[in-house]
């Protein structure tokens, strides 16, 4: 057992094996515990108990839990859903619609933010006590103490009814225009909620950079760097932000399954058409199959970032690579 | 102690406090009833937009005089019963500046007179022979100057009873209506009871939770510690607004639930810290004498390890509490949260499902939102402070 846990790669798989097994089983029982099976909220009482053992049977409820847990897992990673209370549809087709709306507004805003933030935090960390270090100080704890909700509300407030340059609802105008002005009019709706995320966003980058920065820019091959006369410009990106890259890009895959919960937020300030929106109707609805799979949906995406996270920084870190690496 | 009486945090949390335990008493009226029309502005702008009102007609007074010199507000209600000495006629009379008469209420020689008017009724309309798509208002209100409600006859034998009067202005209180005619200022009050309790309860839980944990899995290593680390990264690595938002769906949307689901999911972060102080306190010199003395595990971490990491444990407490206090405002602002029970994050939510952005009624939404951000700072604040004092290390702002 410890011998195989002492491989680094091994170690974090069986990880990611283990919060995948326990995301299984927490959605599988979560979903079994609410008052009343799955069935019972679409049969009426007047049924008759043939009817009901019918559906039960169709539903698959009569059969032993292990047996239910076997079909279900293999249900998930076939990515076959099942049907959607509310709509009727297969919740595969539902989600199919709406997970490029949801890549396109979390990645963009993502990575604008995690650019804008990088280059603010080293341009602070680079001239301490200057306008740009108040300015990341200031973002930083808007990012970290205001609801991005609130944030948001107030964006349409002053973009969607004092000035109103921006639509405040929907990811397209109703009827959606034509051809190429498709994607102007989706282009257009997607700014406040993208501007508002890099907002929100960009300031806990900047500090993170700017204090991974400071303690770069104080050693000494950083004083050797500006005593051989390098051009600062080269000392500042080329030798004291490349050697601070490999934790940022550790950062930068862990941050991303955070944005998630921006993602429900957002589409709902927003009502855009994606995941996040599409996760909370169903579980205000009370469409079972339809939150269980977005729900299912949102925690894969976590679980492969962090995985990811855990390789990129193998592959940046040599200790790592070694398995040198302990707690 | 004295680090922490110097902050203006600290005394705005106290302020907070106060606010929230006896703000809400000074209002007369339950938190729910309409005092004015929905989405009123705030008394102290638009001067030219008329007030709320109220007044009542007595035996003694019998009639009600007022200057009104705005336009015509959006909604009047009068309702009420009068007891009469013996059966006869009654009727209420509205008396405008331009000299116009108008009975807007009648009673056929009944023993009381019972009045019950809302502005938007049909039966009002047509009793002052108006279309139902007409505005009475604008019939009562013609222009400016004296008004007079009065009881007649003069002489009406009246024994007992009061008739009340409301004009529901587009003006009301500190901060507005919202869209149920509710005052926004005293929600604003009782939001802060929500935020305080989750923030702290959830808080203080996940705490209890995590210093335990983390004192175990230090203290006993081995297996017990692998185990427990395990776990702790397996539920720091479940997405956490979708895994609330799922359970606060399912197992009920309570002030309690809402409490222990929050800290369910928020206690690994101080598992971590305890587990790491415990790893470097539990190979100290007086902790081996103790062993060596022959105390008890148990006894070792409650009255000497529990004590040595009270300090980081208390800044971790403040520190907790903002991220709970926005997580359960993101909970309540996307519906998921009793409706009966007023939190900033429900006033957020109304405010976004009920239309502000077409009125335009900023008031519904800042100052929950301010409300907030202001005492996640505050409890930012004093988390640096509370850390600042418990390692002196950290002194001088980040200047290190």
């Amino acid at each position: 057992m410890t011998r195989i846990f002492r491989n680094y790669w091994t170690r974090r798989i069986a990880g990611s094996i283990a919060v995948l097994l326990m995301v299984l089983v927490l959605n599988f029982f979560l979903f079994r515990i609410m008052p009343g099976d799955p069935v019972s909220t679409i049969i009426d009482p007047h049924f008759s108990p043939q009817a009901k053992m019918h559906l039960r049977s169709q539903f698959g409820l009569d059969l032993p839990l292990y047996r239910q847990f076997y079909l279900y897992v293999k249900s998930l990673v076939t990515f076959n859903f099942g049907h959607s209370f509310l709509s009727q549809k297969p919740v595969w087709e539902e989600l199919k619609t709406r997970i490029p709306n949801t890549v396109f507004l979390l990645g963009t805003a993502f990575l604008l933010s995690a650019a804008l933030g990088t280059w603010l935090g080293v341009k602070a960390a680079h001239k301490r006590g200057g306008v740009l270090e108040k300015v990341v100080l200031v973002a930083g704890s808007i990012s970290f103490s205001f609801p991005s909700f609130f944030v948001q509300l107030v964006l349409l407030l002053v973009f969607g009814w004092a000035i109103p340059i921006f639509p405040i609802r929907g990811s397209l105008s109703v009827p959606p225009p034509e051809g190429i002005m498709a994607l102007w009019d989706f282009l257009w709706h997607m700014t406040l909620p993208i501007s508002s995320l890099v907002l929100l966003g960009f300031g806990s980058w900047a500090i993170y950079v700017r204090n991974l920065m400071i303690k770069t820019l104080s050693e000494d091959y950083i004083l050797l760097a500006r005593a051989k006369g390098l051009p600062e410009n080269k000392v500042l990106w080329g030798h004291a932000f490349r050697a601070s890259l490999p934790p940022i890009v550790t950062m930068f895959l862990l941050a991303l399954p955070g944005i998630l919960s921006g993602a429900v937020i957002t589409e709902t300030v927003f009502s855009l058409h994606g995941v996040g929106k599409f996760l909370l109707d169903s579980i205000l609805g009370h469409d079972y199959p339809a939150a269980g799979a977005a729900f299912y949906l949102l925690a894969i995406i976590t679980i492969i970032c962090n995985l990811a996270a855990d390789f990129a920084y193998g592959l940046v870190d040599p200790r790592i690579r070694l398995g040198r690496k302990m707690e | 102690m004295k680090r922490l009486l110097r902050r203006f945090s600290f005394w705005l949390l106290i302020g907070f406090i106060l606010a929230g335990i006896w703000g809400p008493s000074l209002f007369d009226m339950n938190a729910e009833t309409q005092v004015a029309s929905p989405f009123s502005k705030p008394l102290w702008i638009g001067k030219d937009s008329p007030p709320a009102m109220t007044f009542t007609l007595t035996p003694k007074t019998r009639a009600a005089q007022f200057q009104w010199v705005y336009p015509a507000p959006p909604n009047i209600a009068i309702w009420g019963t009068v007891e009469l000495n013996k059966p006869s006629s009654a009727s209420l009379v509205w008396e405008t500046p331009d000299g116009d008469r108008i009975e807007i209420a009648r009673n056929e020689d009944l023993p009381s007179f019972n009045v019950d008017i809302d502005g938007r009724d049909m039966s009002f309309k047509t009793s002052l022979g108006l279309s139902p798509f007409d505005n009475p208002m604008e019939k009562l209100f013609p222009s400016k100057g004296k008004y007079t409600l009065r009881m007649s006859p003069d002489d009406l034998d009246i024994r007992s009873g009061a008739i009340h009067v409301r004009i529901e202005g587009a003006r009301w209180g500190l901060l507005g209506t919202d869209q149920r005619g509710r005052d926004v200022f005293h929600l604003f009050l009782l939001g802060i009871r929500v935020s305080l309790l989750v923030g702290i309860c959830a808080t203080i839980l996940a705490t209890l939770l995590g210093v335990s944990v983390g004192l175990v899995a230090g203290y006993a290593g081995g297996m017990v510690d692998t185990i427990l680390m395990r776990l702790v990264d397996i539920l720091l690595a479940i997405p956490g607004l979708p895994i609330l938002m799922v359970l606060a769906g399912i197992w009920g949307k309570g002030l309690w639930q809402l409490i222990v689901i929050l800290s369910i999911f928020s206690w690994m972060g101080t598992a971590r810290t305890i587990r790491s102080l415990t790893l470097s306190l539990r190979e100290s010199a007086f902790v081996e004498g103790l062993r060596a003395l022959g105390a008890r595990p148990s006894y070792i971490m409650y009255r000497h390890l529990l004590p040595e990491s009270l300090p980081i444990l208390l800044a971790n407490i403040a520190l907790g509490v903002p991220s709970a206090i926005l997580a359960e405002a993101g909970l309540s602002f996307l519906g998921l949260s009793d409706p009966r029970i007023i939190s900033w994050g429900r006033m957020l939510n109304e405010a976004h499902g009920f239309g502000a952005f077409t009125t335009g009624a900023w008031w519904l939404i800042l100052p929950p939102g301010v409300g907030i951000s202001l005492i996640c700072l505050v409890f930012l604040d004093l988390g640096r402070t509370l850390e600042e004092m418990a390692d002196p290390r950290l002194r001088g702002g980040g200047k290190r």
